[in-house]
């Protein structure tokens, strides 16, 4: 009986560290074609486009595998599978991302295989100098870019008597908007602008400060000497904070998640966004007659810029392969997909005209405006700090900057705010 | 304990060579049989455990070798991070307002599902159902329920003639709001009261009737000494669970508005697991842990202490 209990037991244990030394492993490599995967955060719908478009690279010794992933919280798969090590060969990466695995030595640099027709001059300029590293590196592509506005309502402006907004139109005229516009039609807030209100808000309010001649947040996103909060820069809080107090913008806390559904429901006349949303105000068609205008100015345009891209990991098997992918996905692949799914305006130019053409068929002829002046602007400032210390900076913005614009914190205590950002900037976090 | 013991003795008699052969093979085939769950212990708490601690005193990302800092990692903790103390202060909150809130409304909702009437078993089921459903669904409708805009709460209160509220995005009412969403699961309190309330002997209600007592006495008198050492277990289970809380807030309000439900495990997890794909802090989290660790130990056993001075015990020998 013991024996037999003995040995059940034995049994059980083998069992459970077999169990426990099932863990993944490459498997070996074959003679045949390179497998080169690509994993992307886009819908399920968007994915079958891309997963078509990429059906049509045709390279007898590369074979193209679109990973079958859900697009929720890519940001944990990503960390998890950098981790592991087991990140795909072409991955959808952030700005901050291929900054911060760049400097860990993680991606490759492409930096010697931009030449000729895809040379760095066929890039949008701001991306391509935003995807370097200190030291020049570049550990991905832009893919896409990230422009921003204003999304109105044209039915509210019009109802309340007010001209719509367009290129030129200043900060002051804004905020007077909001105020007419607010509780009118179920809407509680005239403007809704989580971008100046939220943990980016202060790199937001430079574009106020840049338009009036002052200076920026911060004089650069990926490597920052410091920051500060000159005259011009306090100016534009001043009067943010007055607009929150008067109760016509969303206070900083607001819940920005519903914004667009309650803008395309009207009840939201004003929002600040990026020009994604087109692509889904195609499919929902909101019941209010809408625009996108670009961000007001003090006295120049000022804008934001942002692009995503594509990244691979140093341990990718076959770089020229992998390269080849990139090219066609660059290159090639957004012609299939944008004009399905207008998202954002490729950053390599040449395949740019896919989605305009796009959006010009579907009359969004704000968003092409907006679009292509915020493409072309002159002063652009970027949307956060993509150091690997910026979640701390986005900690003391929680604690420091909101609060000031809540009128919880008088606006004299931005400069010890700034103080404490540059003590981080100064120690590298 | 007689009955078990007197196989040895009687081996003892016998044979000691026997006695040995038997009693060894059987310590064998016990240590075998708990050895799955002693090396799951050590394999999946004691060596995280270790580790953590270890990688607290260094700089990791999980991506290049810890670098050991010693005590920087708790310096910054408790000196420059802007994150830390509202962490502390909101975890304090939840836990001040939920553990309570949820051993009143649990021992309520049991002491009404252990009366005797029509429809009490629909009734006990109704108040289970919460606890089987899947949380993120639940957590995720109740945000719907709360928005101030288009919100069910607020609809009704409104119809009502009754004043609104920002709910979730009011930094006053964020954490009351997260806590009555929390409270939605009570059912798992009151299923635990309820096997405890019908425990007491019933011969205590009838004489204390005799002698005249009402129903505040009898539950004053009787219920609460009887079912004490489950209250302390409740406050014991609550309380921890609490100062654990991740789902709600995360779901709710990633911590906000401000740092007003941004308890400590969001913010470890914040820092372990940064979003935009940002290098995480894993040395710096699991300082944090350690932390919560020590908060969780020190809090049980000071509601241990104080709650043992009341509980109720039988365990005296017969």
């Amino acid at each position: 009986m013991n024996t037999k209990l003995i040995g059940a037991a034995a049994l059980a244990c083998a069992g459970l560290l077999t169990l426990s030394a099932c863990g993944g492993s490459d498997s070996g490599s074959s003679d045949g074609p390179v497998t080169v995967t690509v994993m992307t955060w886009e819908s399920t719908q968007t994915n079958a486009v891309i997963k078509k478009a990429l059906a049509s690279f045709v390279d007898p010794n590369i074979k193209v595998e679109l990973l079958d992933t859900p697009s929720g919280q890519y940001g944990d798969k990503l960390s998890s599978l950098t981790q592991a090590k087991k990140l795909p060969d072409l991955f959808w990466c952030g700005n901050d991302t291929e900054q911060q695995y760049t400097q860990q030595g993680l991606l490759v640099d492409w930096t010697s295989k931009l030449t000729g027709d895809f040379g760095p001059d066929k890039f949008v300029g701001s991306a391509i100098e935003n995807w370097k590293t200190a030291d020049g590196q570049m550990g991905g592509l832009p893919s896409l870019m990230n422009t921003y506005g204003l999304w109105y309502n044209a039915d509210a402006f019009t109802a309340a008597g007010l001209q719509i907004p367009k290129d030129g139109w200043t900060w002051d005229e804004m905020y007077a908007a909001a105020t007419k516009l607010t509780g009118k039609n179920g809407a509680k807030y005239g403007l809704v602008a989580d971008q100046l209100t939220g943990p980016d808000g202060p790199f937001t309010m430079s574009m106020y400060a840049v338009s009036a001649g002052g200076a920026p947040f911060t004089d650069n996103v990926n490597h920052p000497t410091k920051a500060e909060a000159d005259a011009k820069y306090t100016e534009g809080v001043q009067k943010l904070t007055d607009a929150v107090k008067n109760g016509s913008v969303a206070p900083p806390g607001y819940d920005a998640s519903n914004a667009q559904s309650l803008f395309a429901a009207g009840k939201v006349p004003m929002m600040f966004g990026g020009q994604w949303l087109a692509a889904g105000f195609q499919v929902d068609k909101p019941k209010v007659k809408y625009g996108f205008a670009p961000f007001p100015q003090v006295t120049t345009p000022a804008t934001l810029y942002d692009s995503v891209g594509i990244c691979t990991p140093q341990y990718t098997k076959d770089q020229d392969a992998t390269f080849k992918v990139l090219q066609y996905i660059n290159t090639k692949v957004w012609d299939a997909v944008l004009p399905e799914s207008p998202v954002a305006p490729p950053a390599y130019t040449p395949a740019q005209a896919s989605y305009f053409d796009a959006l010009t068929k579907a009359q969004q002829t704000t968003v092409v405006d907006t679009v292509k002046a915020d493409l072309a602007a002159e002063k652009t400032v970027g949307v956060r700090f993509t150091t690997q210390w910026a979640q701390q900076v986005g900690d003391l913005t929680t604690a420091e900057y909101q609060p000031i614009l809540s009128g919880k914190k008088p606006i004299t205590n931005l400069p010890s705010y700034i103080e404490k950002i540059n003590a981080l900037i100064k120690s590298g976090g | 304990m007689t009955r078990l013991s007197r196989p040895f003795q009687r081996g003892n008699t016998r044979s000691r060579g026997g006695l040995s052969r038997s009693a060894g093979s059987d310590t064998l085939a016990a240590y075998l049989f708990i050895a799955p769950a002693i090396i799951g212990f050590a394999v999946f708490v004691g060596y995280p455990l270790i580790r953590s601690f270890y990688l607290a005193l260094t700089k990791y990302n999980g991506l290049a070798e810890p670098v050991f800092v010693g005590l920087g990692n708790f310096r910054r903790l408790f000196t420059t991070d802007p994150a830390f103390w509202p962490a502390l202060r909101a975890t304090g909150y939840l836990v001040v307002l939920y553990v309570p809130l949820s051993l009143i409304l649990g021992l309520a909702l049991a002491m009404f599902c252990n009366q005797r009437f029509r429809g009490v078993s629909l009734l006990r089921t109704l108040a289970y159902l919460p606890v089987v459903l899947p949380a993120v669904a639940t957590i995720t409708l109740w945000k719907f329920i709360l928005n101030p805009q288009v919100g069910l709460l607020n609809t009704v209160l409104d119809r009502l003639g009754l004043p609104t509220s920002l709910w979730l995005q009011s930094p006053t009412m964020a954490m009351p709001s997260v806590v009555l969403m929390m409270l939605w699961g009570v059912g798992g309190t009151m299923i635990i009261f309820l096997a405890a309330l019908q425990a007491v002997p019933t011969e205590l209600y009838e004489a204390a009737k005799v002698d005249g007592a009402g129903p505040w006495s009898a539950f004053v008198r009787i219920t609460v000494p009887t079912i004490s050492p489950i209250i302390l277990l409740q406050v014991i289970l609550q309380t921890t669970a609490a100062l654990q809380t991740f789902n709600q807030p995360k779901i709710l309000t990633n911590g906000g508005p401000g740092f007003s439900t941004s308890v400590l495990m969001l913010s470890i997890y914040n820092n372990g697991f940064p979003n935009l794909g940002r290098i995480p802090q894993l040395g710096y989290a699991s300082a944090q842990v350690w932390v919560l660790f020590v908060i969780i130990i020190a809090v049980i056993a000071l509601a241990a202490k104080f709650t043992s001075l009341w509980t109720y015990s039988d365990n005296t020998p017969d």
